[in-house]
């Protein structure tokens, strides 16, 4: 079952975009984070919400907050999907879908593929879930907006200088 | 402390953690590559580097050394210098990268650090396009690998921190 609201996402050990292997607690390293799962770059609803990501990139990068993306695609596919889009955050590789099975998050309607089911998760640092997104339906994502509210609530809650500093 | 001090030197530090010959591309002896684990500033022209990049076991390999010229000084926060973090973080990772800082506000040169494959792209250095890069190899016992940044964080996790130094200390 894939984690929920609460509940402590895995720290996965997968080969990122580049083939190095990582950890997911050293990707987050302290930062509110967005860990998304997409079923793979032929996907048109993945293709649309990945341009959203890559709006919030923009946001994301002088915020202190991380995004991880993870799919089925090995090292090279991933590599170029991520280029094409301009991502600058890591995405890693499950090709042999251990962590997905680990996470409960085979899209067991497509027989072909077997990709991941689309979800995304929004963790604090030490990788509690703040908010789970059943992607299916691609309304069941978050918006842009959710997204920022959940960043907002979580580095509230972590940064202990959220009110500034007064003299 | 999560950054150390770097400096080229024409003779090698008996001081420094870390030291090897550094040499130009056609052969020609170059100084020393220095790097020292430690809170005071040991030269003058000494720079903060991401404390990481120092590893006495590491290989040798080859550098592009970004340095401003002579009197240029240019903001951190310039555009100039957030489009070649950029542009770092969208690249394939190269074995390690550390902007070089003497003070919270100011860029004062990278440092990029290839091996095998990686080689090839460092003379397209993103740093190189904002001031001048000398490609150097250096030899083994200074500089290590590190991870990839995580991107997409292009900022200063605290404003005397080199990028990309990835996280706050334990108090935040």
């Amino acid at each position: 079952m894939a984690p929920s609201s609460g509940k402590v996402f895995p720290d996965l050990v997968l080969t990122d975009h580049a083939g190095n292997e990582r950890a997911l607690s050293n990707l987050v390293a302290g930062d509110p984070t967005i860990v998304q799962t997409y079923r793979g770059w032929w996907c048109p609803k993945e293709q649309a919400f990945f341009r959203k990501l890559v709006a919030l990139q923009d946001e994301m990068e002088v915020a202190y907050t991380r995004i991880v993306s993870i799919s089925i695609d090995p090292p090279p596919v991933t590599a170029a999907f991520r280029a094409g889009l301009g991502a600058r955050w890591t995405f890693f590789c499950d090709p042999g879908r251990v962590a997905q099975q680990q996470l409960g998050l085979l899209e067991t309607t497509d027989t072909v593929y077997r990709p991941y089911v689309p979800a995304v998760f929004t963790l604090f640092p030490d990788l509690t879930v703040h908010r789970a997104y059943d992607g299916y339906w691609f309304w069941g994502r978050p918006t842009l907006e959710e997204l920022r509210q959940d960043m907002r609530t979580i580095t509230q809650a972590v940064r202990p200088d959220w009110a500034a500093p007064t003299p | 402390m999560s950054w150390h001090w770097l400096a080229l030197v024409d003779e090698r530090p008996e001081d420094a953690t870390g030291a090897a010959p550094v040499h130009e591309l056609d052969g020609t002896a170059a100084g020393f590559l220095a790097i020292w684990a430690r809170r005071a500033k040991p030269l003058a022209d000494a720079r903060r580097i991401d404390a990481r990049l120092l590893d006495t076991d590491g290989a040798e390999a080859q550098i592009s050394l970004v340095r401003p010229p002579p009197g240029v000084r240019l903001l951190f926060d310039d555009l100039a210098v957030q489009h070649a973090r950029r542009a770092v973080l969208a690249a394939p990772p190269l074995d390690a990268v550390t902007t070089l800082l003497s003070d919270a506000s100011h860029f004062e040169g990278s440092l990029t650090v290839a091996r095998g494959d990686g080689v090839a792209r460092l003379a397209d250095d993103p740093f190189a396009r904002i001031f001048p890069a000398r490609l150097l190899h250096v030899g083994a016992g200074v500089v290590g690998r590190l991870p990839a940044p995580a991107g997409p964080v292009i900022e200063r996790y605290g404003s005397a921190q080199p990028w990309p130094q990835d996280r706050f200390g334990a108090a935040r």
